[in-house]
């Protein structure tokens, strides 16, 4: 489903990203691991448009959608929950799943989607009219979510869904991206926790310094000692 | 008590208009984070375009107002294209609030070529009768009544505007989490683009009100853009609700200072009332707690 190869990002005259290659086959979650700085959030944003690459090709449902704009990646059905959750804070959370739809014009496919992500999240139904900005934020991630699935995407970038979060809630976080997976959902996350990404995902990649420096079946990527004391810091 | 309720009166009335013209500035900047420095020039514009289609053309009031309200809508576009859309793209603030004040000249410029020489006062004539209306011991013009009336109709859609269209809503959004907009694939240079002239067409509404109180004359944008800029300010300048109840106050205390201390006090009251505010509440009346300093 999502091929990237040779991907080159540039911020000014530091390079963040060199020769970044990996796939994402479909129906499949995979985790891209790496400690700080990386250049995990840089993947993903080159893959949700925030951010423009300066060479390789991200092949996406046989199409290069590399240096594509945000709008156009949203359409395509590439979708990013980003870190840190954004949401519109000052707005309420139905409007907030509403400009999930932003791009859409189906108004009453709309209505429907918002009442089926009530059935995936209730706590959103009962919080629906509130401020975004004044929930807990086990609940802002489901917000995050929620939105990004309002646009009905292909592929589900999750950035670090587990930072900041209790414990209890991490796991319930987890549940949801099983659940996703299982509804038939392609999703890349990004994670520094690596229990989180043992417990979903199935391929893994791991960065350093910009470049992918292992990839494997995650399970094995994350059980080998050497990859977790020289990758990841553990 | 009948000078007092005069001057109430008058304070409102010319208040509502302050109100119109801080709320697109309000608009703008929460948007943007930018104040557009050329916003009187939208005011004005629209007042002597309005003048053109309804006095020069023989127009209709209704439709003048109307065309006048469009024509600043693509004003605020041209604005947005360029003053702030090419220089914002460079991240350059200081270049983008330079640009505009430099563009409040030229349409300053354009406007005096083509209405007449500086100085030139020109009348713009009333809609309704210009005798008094007396409401029980208070005397009141009855020009001043279409006004407030008028402004509150605006203010209302305004409202609603931004309640109930999904223009609206992705306005609001971007001005909440520009970073969010783009993410669910909102093209927010457009949106800036919109948000402009939006505000721009509401300070036409306000001049094509005005007018008939007032006189035209290419310097009234300066003068119409600090009262609603000090307006806005005291609201708070990310408050819709800051920018009305700031436009009223400063209408208000500026007719009562006029009244009853020196007619010398009716362009410094407001601004000494600010001052005031500024120091004791430094967020403004209605702005969010927090918020960093302007």
């Amino acid at each position: 489903m999502l091929e990237v190869n040779g991907l080159n990002v540039w911020y000014g005259v530091t390079e963040v990203l060199r020769d970044v290659s990996f796939r994402v086959p479909e129906n499949k979650i995979v985790a891209l691991l790496g400690g700080n700085g990386s250049g995990k959030t840089t993947i993903l944003n080159s893959l949700s448009g925030m951010v423009a690459p300066r060479a390789g090709t991200i092949m996406f449902d046989g199409t290069d959608v590399a240096g594509w704009a945000p709008d156009r990646m949203v359409k395509r059905g590439i979708v990013q929950v980003p870190q840190g959750r954004e949401v519109f804070a000052a707005m309420t959370v139905r409007e907030n799943l509403e400009l999930g739809a932003a791009t859409r014009r189906d108004m009453a496919a709309i209505r429907t989607d918002i009442e089926e992500l009530y059935e995936l999240f209730p706590r959103l139904r009962e919080r629906r009219g509130q401020r975004a900005g004044a929930l807990s934020g086990g609940e802002q991630q489901q917000v995050a979510i929620g939105r990004a699935l309002m646009a009905r995407p292909k592929l589900l970038l999750m950035d670090e869904p587990s930072v900041g979060l209790a414990p209890l809630v991490v796991d319930m976080v987890i549940d949801t991206i099983k659940t996703l997976h299982a509804r038939g959902l392609t999703i890349l996350i990004v994670e520094q926790n690596v229990g989180v990404a043992a417990a979903v995902a199935e391929d893994a990649y791991v960065l350093k310094d910009g470049e992918i420096a292992y990839s494997g079946a995650a399970p094995a990527l994350i059980n080998d000692p050497e990859v977790l004391s020289s990758y990841l810091g553990r | 008590m009948e000078m007092f309720s005069y001057l109430l009166a008058t304070g409102i009335s010319t208040g509502a208009l302050y109100a119109l013209v801080a709320l697109g500035i309000v608009v703008i900047y929460k948007a943007t984070e930018v104040v557009n420095f050329a916003h009187g020039e939208m005011f004005m514009l629209g007042g002597f375009l309005a003048y053109t289609f309804h006095v020069m053309l023989g127009w209709p009031y209704v439709l003048s107002l109307i065309l006048a309200v469009l024509a600043a809508f693509g004003l605020g576009i041209l604005v947005d294209r360029i003053a702030f859309r090419p220089l914002m793209q460079r991240q350059s603030l200081v270049s983008v609030l330079l640009a505009m004040v430099g563009l409040s000249f030229v349409l300053k410029g354009v406007a005096r070529h083509l209405w007449g020489g500086k100085g030139d006062y020109i009348p713009f004539p009333p809609l309704v009768s210009p005798e008094p209306i007396m409401f029980g011991g208070i005397m009141v013009m009855s020009q001043q009544l279409v006004v407030l009336g008028a402004a509150a109709v605006v203010m209302i859609v305004f409202a609603l505007f931004f309640k109930l269209t999904r223009a609206g809503r992705f306005m609001q959004a971007t001005a909440d989490n520009p970073k969010a907009a783009k993410l669910v694939g909102l093209r927010i240079d457009r949106v800036y683009m919109y948000t402009f002239g939006v505000g721009s067409a509401v300070a036409a509404a306000a001049a094509v009100l005005m007018a008939p109180l007032t006189l035209l004359y290419p310097d009234i944008g300066f003068m119409l853009f600090i009262k609603g800029f000090a307006a806005a300010v005291l609201g708070g300048l990310t408050s819709i609700v800051g920018a009305v109840v700031g436009g009223f106050l400063i209408g208000i205390i500026e007719q009562l200072s006029a009244g009853y201390i020196h007619t010398s006090m009716q362009e410094v009251a407001a601004f000494i009332v600010i001052m005031v505010v500024m120091v004791l509440i430094p967020t403004g009346l209605f702005g969010r707690r927090g918020m960093r300093r302007v």
